[in-house]
């Protein structure tokens, strides 16, 4: 794809709005609730592999069963919750990730439930092909209508599809910015500056983490489910617990606790993400493809650690703000 | 009584910090407890607010047993607590120190702030007219905006008591409320516990050291030695009692402790 | 039956000993630095690699391709140590963690784009195996033992004997009392990434031979293993470690053993090894040999 193909800009929008949904997932658990999920992806993976099964299996219509994935996300928060809410901040990042990485061994070795290694398009079995999407391309097609008149003859379901997710990402984003700036959000401050002075003033600590935890978890299967439906297919290696990461650099370009900079984060690391994937001009081109994917992953290493060095406040953050240090 | 203690017993791996402390505070008194370092006061207030759990033994406050009950429970109740190094929130400013511990904040549940956003907005004002009054009666009004961390020593406990009040306690446990500020605010701190019970019918139960300050405004003493409370009773009794003396001298004093 | 416990016994065993010498490094480093090192893995990734450069482009016996795994990979923690862990304490727990995924990150695709994603191997005949009646031990099974049996040894005698290693266990178990006593905490924290690097270049090679072909994403797959051991003995317990990589290697095995109702499937030993570790942080974080710290 050349640099000036549409079709590759509205693959990076909306690729850029998914990512800033799920790295909101992750700023209410982290920068908001100070609780280091390392395990993040699991509650994509949990929402698409629900959804995917209840579609492809039961027949089940669109909207409930996406509803049915984003309850299996907050099951899952609610089981994580009872580690996250007692342990110290590096044993709860292996925590979690050791639980990502069950999720991710399940999926891949139960196959009769998940499809296997060869992820969603096995899950009716060797033979058939499984698809999710039909019903999601149908809802893109009735939002390209609506679109047309804005975007004429560029309009499709793909810009369709980024309009939607940026659409919701805003919201949602907007959503948190109230939450935020509410007393629920200065209580969580409190317990993020210190947890012992909030419960001497009558906070009830647990369920509060709890909150958070469980918006995230909605966040992240959202995510999740939007993934899935862009790209169409899934399998057990798209939920390595690299996914969770990408999330804490985007939180990390735009500025930890800058809610609203989560956009430029996403849009900045979408950039980096597709544009390694597909641009094609010097130096990338001395890279063949299979070497771009070790190239993007480098750069993503290289960034966590350069910003975590130089501007851990992001690049629109606040350094007196920042509330790392535990 | 007010608070009711029983029993209580508390030990860390081998060392036994509470070896069975029995005492009641009265409600609307001014009460004191003392005695030498380690004899477990401050272990008795984690116990009795919630943040530890006693091995043994109960507490009872205004009629309810509440040694099982968590401590942001506890301070729900009333049984507000003070820390020896007050724990103010350094990065949040004085007003949101104070404003956080309003109690009863309907924006505090998690969809409030969307679905009924005006009654949220009204406890705030109520909530921040509150604080404010109260940063008045504690003196810190010039540093409403200032970041909680920028404060000095005493100036902190006094914020730390503001924001126990904003509580709205029935009972506020201080832990050495005058150990490290200077005296200018020592005084004004003893002024604002005396006001505590005198204005608002809080009861106090008060760690010192500084013997002068618990002889003049304690209208009960409890003292601890080794885990146990020795003595219990009115400043002259205690000041009478060979026990405590002893204890806090390591010695018997035969003939001229009495008076 | 009998014959497979037998052979589960003895890949148990195998396996417990990667686990336990990289266990002893991290589990010294992660109690002297005090940092989950998330990077630990792509220790042993760099490890196996420079022993393939050294073993099959340059023609070397294992024996000096593992000397040169061990030195590099040495050199390589020390290196990372001051050039990046150590200017960036003062981020604290989470930030660090992050950090060591980056650079985990950054090594592990290092080696991808040097030396390919294809699945390799070092210079040892894989279609051989012995058969010793009870058990079959395969050449890489062999070599391994050959390693543990110098390296266990030397180990246990470094950390039992030599003044260095005394320190080192003695900063790991109370930093503040050595520091009384007169160790040079920071020289030992130093000396610590050494030890580190050079089990983790074993552990590499050692994961090489035993499992016949492995690519870059080696180290990867055992990280999470290793944290397991290290909490399983205790962070900060050498011996702790030690033993405890012996535990989990025999566990992993050995649950698939038919006699358990027919055992676990041998895909999910891993899971096992996570639920561990999940359930470990949770109610036992001081693992079997470690001191229940007040956190």
């Amino acid at each position: 794809m050349g640099l000036f193909n549409p079709a590759f800009w509205t693959f990076v929008a909306a690729i850029a709005g998914i990512y800033a949904i799920m790295a909101l997932g992750l700023y209410v658990q982290f920068s908001l609730a100070g609780l280091p999920n390392f395990g993040h992806v699991a509650f994509m993976a949990v929402a698409a592999y629900t959804m995917a099964i209840l579609v492809v299996r039961y027949a089940t219509p669109l909207l409930l069963a996406a509803t049915a994935g984003i309850a299996a996300s907050v099951c899952l928060a609610f089981i994580m919750g009872l580690p996250a809410l007692r342990l110290r901040s590096d044993y709860l990042a292996i925590a979690t990730v050791a639980g990502s990485e069950i999720i991710r061994y399940l999926a891949l070795n139960l196959p009769d439930f998940t499809g296997g290694p060869i992820g969603s398009i096995g899950l009716l079995g060797p033979g058939d092909i499984a698809t999710y999407n039909h019903d999601w391309q149908a809802f893109l097609d009735k939002a390209k209508g609506v679109i047309e008149p804005l975007f004429g003859r560029i309009a499709s379901r793909d810009l369709a599809m980024a309009v939607v997710v940026w659409a919701a990402a805003f919201a949602l984003i907007f959503i948190g910015w109230v939450l935020e700036r509410s007393p629920w959000g200065r209580v969580l401050k409190a317990i993020r500056e210190d947890e012992t002075a909030a419960m001497a003033v009558g906070k009830n600590i647990v369920a509060f983490k709890m909150q958070a935890l469980v918006l995230g978890a909605i966040l992240g299967g959202l995510a999740g489910l939007l993934l899935a439906w862009e790209i169409g297919v899934f399998n057990p290696d798209d939920y390595q617990p690299t996914l969770t990461f990408y999330a804490y650099l985007i939180l990390i370009l735009g500025g930890m606790n800058r809610i609203w900079a989560i956009p430029l984060g996403s849009v900045l690391f979408s950039l980096l993400y597709t544009g390694t994937r597909f641009l094609n001009f010097y130096p990338l081109s001395l890279f063949d493809s299979g070497s771009r994917a070790f190239l993007r992953l480098f750069l993503v290493g290289l960034l966590l650690v350069a910003f975590m060095a130089f501007r851990p406040e992001g690049l629109l953050g606040n350094r007196h703000q920042l509330l790392l240090e535990k | 009584m007010l608070l009711e203690v029983h029993d209580l017993q508390k030990s860390f791996g081998g060392v036994t910090a509470v070896a069975g402390a029995t005492f009641s505070v009265a409600e609307g008194s001014i009460t004191a407890l003392i005695g030498p370092n380690g004899a477990g006061k401050t272990t008795v207030f984690n116990l009795a607010s919630g943040f530890l759990r006693a091995d043994r033994g109960a507490v009872t406050f205004a009629g309810e047993r509440i040694e099982r009950w968590r401590g942001d429970a506890i301070a729900r109740a009333g049984l507000v607590r003070a820390f020896q190094a007050p724990r103010v929130l350094a990065r949040m400013t004085v007003i949101e120190n104070m404003m956080l511990a309003g109690k009863n904040q309907p924006g505090e549940r998690l969809g409030a702030a969307w679905f009924t956003p005006r009654r949220v907005a009204r406890r705030e004002a109520a909530i921040r007219k509150r604080a404010l009054e109260l940063i008045e009666v504690i003196r810190l009004s010039s540093l409403v905006g200032a970041l909680a961390g920028t404060l000095s020593g005493g100036q902190r406990k006094l914020l730390e008591l503001g924001r126990a009040l904003m509580v709205e306690p029935r009972m506020i446990l201080l832990d050495e409320p005058m150990a490290g500020v200077a005296p200018i605010l020592a005084e004004q701190l003893l002024e604002h516990i005396q006001e505590l019970r005198a204005k608002r019918g809080i009861t106090v139960l008060v760690i010192e050291h500084d013997m002068d300050v618990v002889m003049s405004i304690s209208d009960q003493i409890i003292v601890m030695d080794e885990g146990c409370v020795i003595a219990e009773g009115r400043p002259e009794e205690i000041q009478r009692s060979e026990r405590v003396i002893e204890a806090y001298l390591g010695r018997l004093a035969l003939a001229g402790a009495s008076a | 039956m009998l014959q497979q416990l037998a052979q589960l016994v003895v890949n148990g065993l195998i396996t417990g000993t990667i686990l336990a010498l990289t266990g002893v490094g991290a589990t010294l480093v992660f109690g002297i630095q005090r940092i989950a090192n998330f990077a630990h893995g792509e220790y042993l990734t760099f490890g196996a690699y420079v022993g393939l450069f050294l073993n099959v482009d340059a023609r070397q016996d294992l024996a000096v391709a593992t000397a040169g795994a061990i030195a590099a990979t040495a050199l390589l923690a020390l290196g990372l140590h001051y050039a990046v862990l150590r200017p960036l304490r003062r981020l604290g727990l989470v930030a660090t963690s992050l950090v060591t995924v980056g650079i985990g990150l950054m090594l592990r695709d290092v080696v991808f784009m040097v030396a390919g994603p294809n699945i390799r191997q070092l210079n040892i005949n894989q279609m051989v195996v012995f058969d010793l009646k009870l058990v079959r031990i395969s050449p890489g099974q062999l070599a391994a033992v050959a390693m543990t049996i110098v390296i266990v040894p030397a180990v246990a005698y470094f950390l039992a004997r030599t003044p260095i290693g005394k320190s080192m266990r003695a900063v790991a178990d109370n930093r503040d009392l050595a520091a009384i006593s007169g160790v040079n905490v920071d020289r030992i924290g130093t000396y610590v990434w050494l030890l580190a690097g050079g089990l983790a270049g074993v552990g590499g090679v050692m994961f090489a031979v035993v499992q016949g072909t492995f690519d870059p994403n080696l180290g990867f797959q055992v990280l999470l293993l290793i944290f397991t051991t290290v909490v399983l003995g205790g962070i900060g317990s050498a011996y702790g470690a030690l033993a405890a990589g012996f535990i989990l290697g025999l566990a992993m095995e050995v649950s698939t053993w038919g006699g358990f109702a027919g055992g676990l499937d041998p895909r999910f030993k891993p899971v096992l090894a996570f639920l561990a570790l999940i359930g470990l942080l949770l109610c036992r974080p001081q693992g079997l040999f470690g001191k229940a710290r007040v956190l």
